[in-house]
């Protein structure tokens, strides 16, 4: 019997983009840990509020959602739906909020990561109306104050003054709210520099989504996903902004050199539609690089950089052209515009059984991306944090099939 | 005077013939147009001189609709869209969807491209409802389907006509509040009888079914009340209004006093207030409503508003009617469900959708519910 000698990982360096970014997203629990323990509030927010508020005011928050998919990443998605599920809680029920419902009520410590508990809750409906739902369970069982920024979904293309107003009534009540309940202080003067920030890395961000356009590209799009959790919960903080920019110079660097993160030859460039399938993420990536496939864009991690702004109204603005805020012929272009800057070849989608909102309008949008790019689209079933419902079999299918049309569109298939 | 059988059938003969109601108004030159589940401004509609007809789905197989939605998105939502693509609406002149949950937000985007014949109206409604810039932005919701309104059908909206269209809701709230209550103490009124009269309101006008209900309350208030021989139990949930669900009540013996159904009680418990403008009064009437699993509500009042009812009706039990994949309604279980138990208020789960053709596991929870009430 052959003894497997593995090698002894390399230790990180300091000076990486991926260090900076893993440090930065750990320092965000340990800092609501340190404030906790200094008798602060604490609050539990969803990830398309607008942090700005938050930054300025100087309030420690984490984020359940980021909370889920570190759950779910590392393997406890199903364990901890499973509380949730005892309790009452329908399978059917997006598996972010059954994870951070099981968290918060019942488990309270997890193997994977820990975050504080919540003293109070800032939930934004931009996303969805599950959120309003989910935040409205926690207030209850946890019998703590919500604060609930209501943003419907845009049924036009351009934003009314009537929802502009109403999401601004709304902002200007829930600092008032914040500063009552935490006893911090709005600072006009902290808020400019807030934005200041928030632009500097909102640009740099997409200076490195925009390197995917490149043949071949100098990174596996999946990296992309390192980048979008300090994107959406620190992208006012200059750590941030030095943890992007090194990324932005070493993808350069690969550029300059011809080289790439993604480990395999870049046969065919794809775009894929939908929230990542967290606890099979290894296993979505292998069955693409196997095949030369690299997704080199997608909406869901280059979205965060689109929240660049001068000023209060900006932030509204851009709080009400979040991707689940908008309807299908504005999605569709979000896509369409991606799609044909970045070289694309195909588009993997995720059927992803906890997002109803995302999924409710998907073969449409995608039919019409599709037919004005001309490009194949291929479907597989999954979930954002729930891993029984993804199907490996099924994935290497839908994705060998997709490879297949691609190579037969370039006119190489062989008889 | 007519009969209270002539009555029941009648409201059942609405109920069950939507297409039949929708065909007559249209050979009479009237207007309709649909309104999708949960709330939708019926007034204005009504006040426009337009039929407003619920659109809540049906019973049927979904094909069609499969190429726009996931089989994991409300039945509710699946079976409109598959009703539009079938042509079953032909000839409505519009469809007002509000986004009041994740599966209509898909409902009114798809609607667009599956049935272009059907203009789509969307109304936003606030969820932070009860304050200055809610009440301001449901007012432009509303001027928003107006506007869409007109282009649709050509009717003009007036103030004036709105108060009168608010004072013909309001009444048919109460006569429909009314008839629920009366309904409880009349237990050879079947399960199945008592859904025709809620479910027939969606399909005609408003003001003919204010006087149905007042000649059925009329009727009833002549008729002594049969022996209680069955279990008196409140309903929750967004539908109860299967046939078959409906006569597993009334055989293992359980009678519905309350409910909590968003096709039914739910539609009637808020009145728009008798002022000027009107537009303004029903805006009003919205930041007034709650205890729904669509309407904002950290507190979760409806669970005790379930409970307190239950317990005034003399309900021995709640029968919560689970629509599946309807996340609203599966959030609220649980707080359902605790706020009974503290209650000591026995409950059960059956989950239903719009494709349920065999009822035999709601039949078999129902009859061991009943048993448990029995005890």
């Amino acid at each position: 019997m052959t003894e497997q000698i593995k090698k002894a990982p390399r230790p990180p360096d300091p000076n990486s983009g991926k260090y900076k970014l893993d440090y930065i997203a750990n320092k965000v629990i340990k800092d609501a840990f340190e404030a906790k323990a200094r008798g602060e509030k604490v609050g539990w927010c969803s990830s398309a509020f607008p942090k700005e508020i938050i930054e300025t005011l100087g309030i420690p928050v984490v984020y359940p959602e980021s909370h889920a998919v570190v759950v779910a990443a590392r393997g406890g998605g199903q364990r901890m739906c499973e509380v949730a599920e005892a309790e009452g809680y329908s399978n059917d029920i997006c598996a972010y909020a059954r994870i951070a419902i099981a968290y918060a009520t019942k488990v309270k410590d997890t193997p994977e990561q820990n975050i504080p508990l919540p003293d109070f809750l800032l939930c934004c409906s931009n996303i969805c109306n599950t959120m309003i739902n989910w935040y409205e369970n926690l207030a209850k069982e946890l019998n703590i104050p919500l604060i609930m920024l209501d943003i419907p979904i845009n049924p036009d293309n351009e934003i009314s003054d009537a929802q502009f107003a109403y999401v601004k009534g709304q902002l200007l009540a829930a600092i008032k709210q914040l500063e009552e309940l935490t006893g911090k202080k709005w600072s006009d003067e902290r808020f400019k520099e807030v934005l200041k920030m928030n632009k500097r890395v909102c640009q740099a961000f997409l200076e490195v989504t925009s390197l995917g356009k490149h043949v071949p590209s100098p990174y596996s799009g999946f990296e992309l996903f390192n980048l979008m959790g300090p994107m959406m919960f620190a992208r006012q903080k200059a750590e941030t902004l030095d943890a992007i920019e090194t990324c932005l110079k070493e993808y350069k660097e690969n550029l300059a050199k011809g080289v790439s993160t993604f480990k395999a030859e870049e046969k065919y460039r794809i775009i894929s539609e939908g929230i990542a399938c967290w606890p099979w993420l290894r296993v979505t990536y292998n069955g693409l690089k196997n095949r030369g496939i690299n997704m080199v864009t997608t909406i869901y991690a280059v979205a965060p950089g689109f929240l660049l702004y001068d000023d209060f109204d900006g932030m509204i603005r851009a709080s009400c052209r979040v991707p689940m805020a908008i309807n299908l012929q504005t999605s569709r272009d979000d896509r369409v515009k991606l799609i044909k800057g970045s070289n694309v070849d195909g588009m993997l989608v995720h059927v992803n059984r906890s997002c109803k909102v995302w999924s409710g309008f998907l073969y449409e949008m995608c039919r019409q991306v599709a037919e004005e790019c001309n490009i194949p689209v291929a479907y597989f079933d999954g979930d954002q944090a729930d891993p029984r419902v993804f199907s490996e079999a099924q994935y290497e299918t839908r994705v060998q099939g997709l490879a297949e049309i691609m190579e037969s569109r370039k006119g190489d298939v062989k008889a | 005077m007519s009969n209270t059988q002539e009555l029941l059938s009648k409201f059942n003969s609405i109920a069950t013939n939507p297409s039949k109601q929708k065909d007559a108004y249209l050979a009479a030159g009237e207007k309709i147009v649909l309104t999708a589940p949960v709330y939708t401004p019926e007034e204005i509609i009504h006040s426009m001189g337009l039929i407003p007809m619920g659109a809540w789905g049906g019973t049927l197989p979904l094909q069609k609709s499969r190429e726009y939605f996931p089989a994991f998105i409300c039945s509710i939502a699946q079976s409109i869209l598959e009703l539009g693509m079938n042509d079953a609406f032909k000839g409505a002149s519009a469809i007002v969807i509000p986004p009041l949950c994740d599966c209509l937000r898909g409902l009114g985007q798809n609607w667009k491209y599956a049935v272009p014949t059907i203009p789509f109206i969307p109304m936003s409604y606030p969820q932070n409802r009860a304050n200055e810039v809610g009440i301001a932005f449901c007012k432009a919701g509303y001027e928003r389907v107006i506007s869409d309104l007109e282009k649709a059908t050509g009717a003009r909206f007036d103030d004036t006509e709105l108060a009168k269209s608010i004072q013909i809701y309001n009444e048919h709230n109460v006569v429909m509040r009314e008839v629920d209550k009366v309904l409880a103490t009349h237990p050879e009124i079947s399960a199945a009888q008592r859904s025709s009269i809620f479910k027939s309101a969606f399909f005609i006008e408003k003001g003919e079914h204010t006087v149905l209900v007042k000649e059925l309350l009329d009727v009833l208030k002549h008729i002594s009340s049969a022996d209680a021989k069955k279990i008196p139990v409140m309903t929750s949930g967004i539908l109860c209004d299967a046939p078959d669900l409906l006569e597993i009540f009334d055989r293992v013996g359980l009678q519905i006093v309350a409910d909590d159904v968003a096709a039914e009680s739910r539609q009637y418990r808020t009145d728009a207030p008798g002022t000027t403008p009107a537009l303004d009064a029903l805006a009003e009437k919205f930041s007034r409503m709650d205890n729904c699993s669509v309407l904002f509500d950290a507190d979760k009042k409806r669970a005790d508003l379930i409970v307190e009812t239950a317990k005034q009706r003399g309900a021995r039990g709640v029968v919560i009617v689970l629509t599946k994949f309807c996340p609203p309604e599966e959030f609220d279980y649980v707080i359902i469900k605790k706020a009974c138990n503290a209650a000591k208020l026995p409950h059960v789960m059956i989950e239903v959708d719009r494709q349920m053709t065999n009822y035999e596991q709601a039949r078999t929870a129902l009859e061991t519910f009943r048993d448990v009430l029995q005890d």
